[in-house]
């Protein structure tokens, strides 16, 4: 599958399409909504906007569907609850299954020299509360709750930032806001696409009974009482959250709400009867009405699916449960589909760049010596094992669908080939040996590699048993040590760790406008450079500056992508960034692209190749969840 | 021996009016002579023989702890060799027969091949070609108790075949040999823990029951103390302390050893208790009379009396340390690969719905049921045995 990314930022007039289509439907009474618990609502045709999306289906080789029906699902912890708000995927722009981004809440979007952005609303949408949703709902955010000191003591999050300066917020009118900067933005929009947006909408007409500027004193004082909250802004902020799905009275843009907070283990979540989108005959999107979310042990789910339990299943599934997930098939009437992993890699070694120790960090910042690791290592036998051969080999990289991608990328210095790489080791100094021929590091210690992982995944630990068999050709010994998520973390920090090992980059499918966060450092957590990424995430009050040349220049190319003037100049820096990534080998990849089972029953509309991944992709977000229908054998 | 008199017998006082003659004894047959002149042991050995069951249980223990020296030979392969051609292999039958005819014993080849559609390894026997086993034979190589370099193996895999009589895991590894080599640290390592906790149980319960007073106070007081430690942080905070690069081996040993100095305060209770009662016997009273120093009091004349209670403990507490070591495995705490133990091998069968496709990969419960009831059922019959007067 080759994705198309055709489109530049500011080139995003595609919604003019729909708004054609939309004169000529004729919208039908979704049926069954009083047994939903809707009363007295309005006719279909004044819920849905005035020119509503209308999804082409055919042009996805989908069928239009029926409504009604149940997805049942599981989670592995409550709070996962918030998931629905990711499958849903309304967003205000948001990336279709070929990775461009267009307007999916807004009906269009114009961008000018990138730094000016106008966002056209759809006139007559509504909040799922049936109130209108309109610029006051933009202006409201923009004003009153990101700018707030209160509730936003922070200030502005950074991709409201240009050149560290906030925009400049205008109301056109009733449906058109602009936001303008002073220089270009191009992590505005791509922000807006996110898994986790920031929701720059909020219910004004809601939530300015909790604000102390606009609401009863009175009213607050009992909400502050019954949350037991500390005052005002807490009780603002935790009543807001348009993530995390835990406050039922907010309104919502999403296909899916949760109407009552009734109970932590099941959550019932039904159909909006607002929602924006229609299918070309005229039916009110989502086709599914309800979504049940059951809350069941991690363990327990690959067993619980395999009993045909659910309609829709792909967290809590992995690769190693794909043999027995066919078994059930036939029995319980479901289908496995295997969806390539979007990441970067689906294992990937992680040398902490700036660990304490000083003869650690100097051999880890060698790249002979992680070239010389990598080269030890035999990706296609461990694909073959732990995989049946299904992954790609090769390095952690951007994926063969992304529009960067370059064959060198995947394989360089990533083949097999012990006698290179004991060459390589030779160079560096590292030849004595110990008597059973492990190389002595230079101050004499053995070179004993300690990868500490989380121990949530078996295969990770089998992976690392099949690298320390053939490291031990090129006289490295290699300890797996289990650990815990946050200890590892923290260990990464203070500088104790020295190798780590976990999922490659989240994004392997980036186009040249997605912002190269995961490449460079830039964040603490990133196990490969913590003190560095902390660096540059905290503006130099943390962590140290990078004071090693490719670092160095991944934080300079990171700092040009937000200056570049167009999408060519941000693929330049982009391909700069892979190379080096490339030449470097910073992160050690073993197998890329391993399928993730995705368990469907009775679901229409689902596609049988398809990616799967977090940001881009939201899971089932860019596959569209709500056009997801039922057969009738499955109601 | 004649005419037992029984308090209460009578009011009066019997007289047999006959003489006694101290020279009329009973008649003993050839049976009750051996048995008044044998010694404690050879009765205590006799008796064990009738408890059938008892018996083969120590067989059965006997077979299982011959693994223990000879694994790197009775293991056609090495614990830890993999196989990347064998994933998820079925067991690999012997056959004797090939086409009617006897042959010497020998296995079918197999061929691996990915089911697509079911994404499982999916295995065929060439039924053609009979491969025979090697016996004998050079195989794996290994260091023999870490003396010397050795190839020799009583049965190996058929020249360019496999032998995999109980199947291979994930990664292609032996079973068959991984039980052998396991149930060389499952059965050992426990042992030490066992010995330790009895040694020292002993002890303090002996000096305790014997002197009573401000010694038994005393250890009265340490053994509430170590009753009241919690034992499951303990274990926690070593597995973070511990170094990663340390032989899993000692680690665990280590922790046995642990296991033994903490365990000891329940022996030490049964004993002080029964010690306290059996040092009122006239028999004791007597010894210490006569002079006896309190460590021959304690060990000729004390302990004898409760052999049966310390044999129950012993033999059900190695059981205890074999399940033991499954259950510290999920703390990180206990043998990882490249050791190889049963518990470790159960380990890596958790996921209940693998077993459901490749049940072999349970094969370690079988060894390790078998080894616990066997323990069990030796200490039954040892218990009885000890006691031979009763």
């Amino acid at each position: 599958m080759k994705l198309r990314m055709a489109l530049g930022l500011p080139a995003l007039v595609l919604a003019g399409l729909f708004g054609a289509q939309a004169l000529a439907l004729d919208l039908k009474e979704t049926p069954g909504l009083e047994a939903l618990g809707y009363t007295g609502l309005p006719p279909v045709a004044e819920r849905v906007p005035s020119d509503p999306l209308v999804v082409d289906l055919e042009a996805q080789g989908r069928k239009i569907g029926s409504v009604g029906g149940t997805i049942n699902t599981l989670i592995g912890r409550a709070r996962d609850v918030r998931l629905i708000n990711v499958w849903g995927y309304a967003r205000l722009v948001g990336y279709n299954d070929k990775l461009e981004l267009v307007p999916d809440l807004l009906k269009d979007v114009t961008v000018e020299e990138g730094r000016i952005f106008t966002l056209s609303l759809r006139k007559g949408h509504k909040w799922s509360d049936g109130a209108p949703f309109t610029a006051e709902d933009f202006r409201y955010f923009f004003e009153d709750v990101v700018s707030d000191p209160d509730l936003t003591p922070s200030g502005l999050p950074p991709f409201l930032l240009a050149g560290g300066k906030g925009p400049t917020f205008e109301v056109i009118d009733e449906t058109t806001v602009r936001y303008s900067w002073d220089q270009p933005n191009p992590l505005f929009l791509a922000e807006l696409a996110l898994s986790r947006p920031p929701f720059i909408y909020r219910p004004a007409h809601y939530l300015k009974q909790f604000h102390a500027k606009y609401g009863d004193p009175a009213v607050i004082a009992k909400g502050v009482e019954a949350q037991k909250v500390r005052g005002w802004a807490p009780l603002h902020n935790k009543l807001d959250d348009m993530y995390n799905a835990m406050n039922p009275d907010l309104p919502s843009l999403q296909p899916w709400i949760r109407r009552t907070a009734d109970s932590d283990q099941r959550f019932v979540l039904v159909r909006n009867p607002f929602y924006h989108r229609v299918d070309p005959a005229g039916q009110q999107l989502p086709y599914v009405d309800k979504v049940i979310m059951t809350v069941a042990d991690g363990k327990l789910i690959p067993a619980k699916t395999q009993a045909g339990e659910v309609e829709l299943q792909a967290r809590n599934l992995s690769f190693s449960d794909i043999t027995v997930l066919k078994q059930g098939e036939a029995q319980h009437g479901y289908r496995t589909l295997l969806w390539p992993n979007s990441k970067g890699s689906e294992i990937s070694l992680l040398p902490n760049l700036t660990v304490k120790d000083p003869v650690w960090r100097e051999l880890l910042r060698d790249t002979r010596f992680r070239r010389a690791l990598s080269l030890g290592i035999d990706r296609d036998m461990i694909n073959n094992v732990l995989y049946f051969g299904l992954g790609q080999a090769g390095n952690d990289t951007v994926l063969s669908m992304s529009p960067l991608f370059k064959d060198e990328y995947k394989t360089l210095w990533a083949e097999h080939d012990i006698e290179k790489a004991n060459a390589l080791l030779d160079e560096i100094g590292l030849s004595k040996r110990r008597g059973d021929g492990i190389r002595l590091l230079p101050d004499g210690r053995p070179l004993e590699i300690i990868i500490e992982t989380n121990g949530e995944s078996q295969t990770e630990v089998d992976a690392l048993e099949l690298v320390a068999e053939t490291w031990k050709e090129i006289g490295v010994k290699l300890f797996a040590k289990p650990s815990q998520r946050d200890v590892i973390r923290d260990r990464a920090m203070a500088g104790e760790l020295v190798m780590s090992v976990s999922t490659g980059f989240e994004n392997g499918i980036p186009t040249a406008d997605m912002p190269p966060t995961d490449y460079v450092p830039a964040r603490g957590d990133q196990l490969t450079w913590p003190t560095w990424g902390d660096y540059l995430e905290t503006a130099g009050k943390g962590g140290e500056k990078p004071d090693w040349a490719p670092a160095a220049r991944l934080s300079e190319l990171y700092q040009g992508w937000f200056t570049a003037a167009d999408t060519s100049a941000r693929e330049t820096i982009w391909q700069e960034i892979l190379q080096i990534h490339a030449d470097e080998t910073i992160h050690i990849g073993l197998v890329s692209e391993v399928p993730q089972p995705v368990v469907v029953k009775g679901l229409e509309n689902v596609p049988d190749e398809a990616i799967y991944g977090w940001d881009p992709g939201a899971q089932f977000g860019i596959h569209r969840m709500d056009e997801f229908w039922l057969s009738s054998a499955a109601k | 021996m004649t005419g037992p008199q029984h308090p209460g017998d009578a009011s009066e006082h019997y007289v047999d009016p006959a003489p006694f003659n101290p020279h009329v004894t009973r008649e003993l047959t050839a049976e009750q002579e051996r048995y008044f002149q044998a010694s404690q042991w050879q009765i205590m050995w006799w008796k064990f023989r009738r408890h059938r069951v008892a018996v083969w249980s120590a067989v059965v223990l006997i077979l299982f702890y011959l693994c223990v020296p000879f694994a790197e030979v009775i293991a056609p392969y090495e614990a830890n060799t993999r196989d990347s051609k064998f994933l998820f292999a079925p067991p690999q039958g012997v056959h004797l027969f090939h086409e009617g005819s006897l042959r010497t014993p020998f296995v079918y080849p197999m061929k691996a091949k990915i089911d697509m559609n079911t994404l499982q390894w999916t295995y065929q026997q060439d039924r053609s070609k009979p491969m025979p086993l090697r016996f004998f034979c050079s195989g794996d190589k290994y260091e023999f108790w870490g003396l010397f370099k050795a190839d020799f193996h009583l049965v190996c895999p058929p020249k360019g075949g496999s032998f995999y009589l109980l199947g291979t895991d994930r990664l292609g590894r032996d079973q068959f040999s991984g039980l052998i080599y396991g149930a060389r640290l499952s059965l050992t390592v426990g042992l030490v823990g066992v010995a330790i906790s009895i040694l020292l149980g002993l002890f303090f319960g002996g000096i305790a029951g014997y002197f009573g007073g401000i010694v038994d106070s005393l250890i009265q007081r340490l053994i509430e103390i170590m009753r009241s430690l919690p034992e499951l942080p303990l274990w926690m905070a070593l597995s973070a302390a511990l170094p990663v690069t340390w032989n899993p081996v000692w680690i665990y040993f280590g922790i046995t050893v642990i296991l033994g100095l903490l365990d000891w305060p329940g022996l030490a209770r049964a004993v002080r208790s029964k010690l306290l009662s059996l040092r009122e016997e006239e028999y004791a009273q007597a010894a210490m009379l006569m002079g006896a120093k309190p460590s021959r009091v304690i060990s000729k004349h004390l302990l004898p009396g409760f052999t049966s209670h310390i044999i129950a403990s012993a033999t059900l507490s190695i059981p205890g340390m074999i399940l033991g070591e499954t259950a510290l495995s999920f703390l990180n705490l206990g043998l990882r690969r490249p050791s190889v133990s049963w518990g470790v091998m159960l380990n890596e069968a958790q996921n209940i719905s693998v077993v459901t496709i490749y049940p072999w990969l349970m094969a370690p419960v079988i060894p390790i049921i078998i080894v616990v009831l066997a323990f069990n059922f030796l200490g039954d019959g040892l218990r009885d045995a000890a006691d031979p007067y009763k």
